[in-house]
């Protein structure tokens, strides 16, 4: 079974985040970039699915990103994908969704597989629309929010979330699969994934490699950012020590009166 | 973008409060663009829904009885979208943002060659131009992004951002002919859990545990009468969702839902920067905590420092008293 899953390098989650007021893009020089803590749920995913499956299975790792970021991927290899490959070009910067999800269908056709898992989230601007568009464009059934799947008759049965409880699904291969954080928690890397990921292949594809009939950046999105601001700000309210039950009911029961809450 | 068109999520004829909110967003919006407010009504018991959405402003309701849309995933439900959208014309198209909202935009966004802006909270019409606001980076930022002028756009928004406005005329409503395609993925099983009548999204007071609860059953005992007697819902941080206390979809913050209430009772939560992204645009902030220098203090209107097990059921009873004085 042939597996890719997608990544997304973001910019270190618990580093502050700045904007460029020229570009309003976010600032990613000087702030480390990891990959995105989400992704690493949807590899986790495609590991055990190819544990399962076993025989000559792989996992590829597959990226779109501003640079190369090899130091990054080797991670998603350290913990047990076998190659990555990563589309890389400065014609990508500014793409909005639509341009995102076209560039990264095109260069994901290039690839065989048999299953495409797609992170959930995105930490650093999520706007959840990039799965259902690549299933589109790749003509997959989609299937999201998994927090288990299992092998069954050649495809997949996958027990998903939904807004209001769970669904059970089934669905031929070729698919995709977005994981939920409850498929489980990502392994770590072991010592010796760590050091056989460094003779793991990293493959780089540009856009001339793909040969798009439109464009892509900031000229093939359909949106486009004309402000931003911080929110208006939250200051630090009052604390109250309450010596027993009765007087803290007390103080929040006065305080909701005065907010006109109760 | 001419016409407003609002997908309806709903099952067995039941529908969520956003439905209503869309709906009347929408009749605004058609009248600075100049068109047409529509809503699409999918599935089993979408004849009897649309019936209860004559009575807000709309102009045609879109109706696809059909047990398809509740068989297999999703699919067929893009599919009627894409249909009506047709049908209608160039349009700005709503949909609720939730899970299965999200998965529906971003496929029809590929169908309809459409730009796509998520978690609208506001959306202004400037000649044909349509402006959507929205928080990013976890509401670090509110950012105002335009969707260029095409013939489709999609707002993804979300629930409680505008107020439900019934009125209007009694919309036409127009029966979608279905699809010759067949589908793939197949619901099997389809489970409803969490009991909670109100959506933790929409309700308009939370209370919320986290890890100072200690264990599962403060939730039932605590909580769930103070939510009661405030008309609200109960949430949990990810400490409490990840102990296994409570189930994962009441879980509040950057990797659990984002709620918005006019009030926020956090209960025994550290207030961690991963639960405060999914609640700091609460209206009012209150937190009970046995700890002053919490990180929650910084962003609470109010914080009481004590034992939530024992002011809590105080709290309730006050609540309840002051309720039946005035009924």
């Amino acid at each position: 079974m042939k597996i890719v899953v997608t990544v997304k390098l973001v910019p270190d989650p618990n580093a502050e985040k700045r904007i460029d007021a020229q570009t309003k893009r976010l600032i990613r020089t000087g702030v480390e970039t990891v990959l995105n803590p989400y992704d690493e749920y949807a590899l986790e995913a495609g590991l055990q699915l190819k544990e399962r499956a076993g025989g000559d299975s792989r996992v590829t790792v597959f990226s779109m990103a501003p640079e190369p970021l090899r130091e990054t991927l080797r991670k998603a290899l350290a913990m047990g994908a076998d190659d990555a490959v990563v589309l890389s070009d400065p014609g990508l910067e500014g793409s909005d969704v639509s341009a995102t999800a076209y560039a990264m269908a095109n260069a994901l056709r290039k690839l065989e597989f048999d299953l495409l898992i797609v992170g959930g989230l995105t930490d650093d601007s999520s706007t959840g629309a990039v799965p259902g568009a690549l299933a589109e464009h790749l003509g997959l059934p989609c299937v999201t929010n998994a927090r288990k799947a299992d092998h069954v008759d050649g495809g997949l049965e996958v027990e998903r979330e939904t807004d209001g409880g769970y669904q059970t699904v089934r669905t031929p291969l070729p698919a995709l699969l977005t994981t939920a954080l409850t498929f489980g928690e990502p392994r770590y890397a072991s010592l010796k994934g760590i050091m056989g990921a460094k003779k793991k292949t990293i493959a780089t594809t540009t856009l001339g490699d793909l040969g798009l009939e439109l464009p892509v950046g900031a000229a093939g999105s359909k949106t486009e950012l004309r402000e931003f601001a911080p929110p208006p700000a939250r200051g630090k309210g009052q604390t109250v020590e309450a010596a027993d039950g009765p007087s803290g009911a007390q103080a929040i029961f006065a305080f909701l009166q005065e907010k006109k809450l109760v | 973008m001419k016409h407003v068109i609002v997908f309806v999520e709903q099952r067995q004829g039941q529908t969520r409060k956003v439905t209503f909110e869309l709906a009347s967003e929408a009749r605004r919006l058609a009248d600075a663009l100049g068109g047409k407010a529509c809503a699409v009504v999918l599935g089993e018991g979408a004849s009897r829904l649309a019936e209860q959405l004559k009575s807000y402003p709309l102009d045609t309701i879109y109706v696809a009885e059909d047990r398809d849309v509740d068989t297999y995933l999703l699919d067929p439900s893009v599919d009627y979208l894409q249909l009506a959208a047709q049908n209608v014309g160039p349009a700005l198209i709503l949909i609720p943002n939730t899970l299965s909202g999200r998965d529906v935009a971003g496929r029809l966004m590929v169908r309809l060659n459409a730009g796509i802006v998520a978690d609208v909270v506001d959306v202004q019409v400037s000649g044909d131009e349509v402006v959507c606001v929205s928080p990013k980076l976890g509401g670090a930022l509110v950012t105002s992004c335009a969707l260029r002028p095409s013939e489709y756009g999609i707002a993804t928004v979300r629930p409680s951002a505008f107020a439900a406005a019934p009125g209007g005329s009694g919309a036409e409503v127009v029966a979608l002919e279905k699809s010759a395609k067949s589908y793939a993925a197949t619901i099997q099983r389809d489970v409803e859990e969490g009991a909670s009548e109100l959506a933790l999204e929409e309700a308009p007071v939370v209370v919320a545990g986290g890890r100072g609860l200690g264990g599962p059953e403060p939730f039932e005992t605590l909580l769930t009468p103070l939510a009661r007697a405030l008309g609200g819902a109960v949430g949990a941080s990810r400490a409490a969702a990840d102990a296994g206390w409570v189930p994962y979809n009441l879980q509040i913050g950057q990797t659990g839902k984002t709620v918005t209430p006019k009030l926020y009772i956090a209960v025994g939560i550290s207030g961690a920067i991963q639960h405060k992204v999914g609640m700091r645009a609460a209206g009012t902030i209150v937190a009970i905590n046995k700890d002053a220098a919490a990180p929650i203090a910084e962003f609470s209107d109010l914080l009481v420092v004590g034992d939530a097990f024992r002011i809590v059921p105080e709290l309730t009873k006050l609540i309840e008293t002051a309720k039946g004085h005035l009924s």
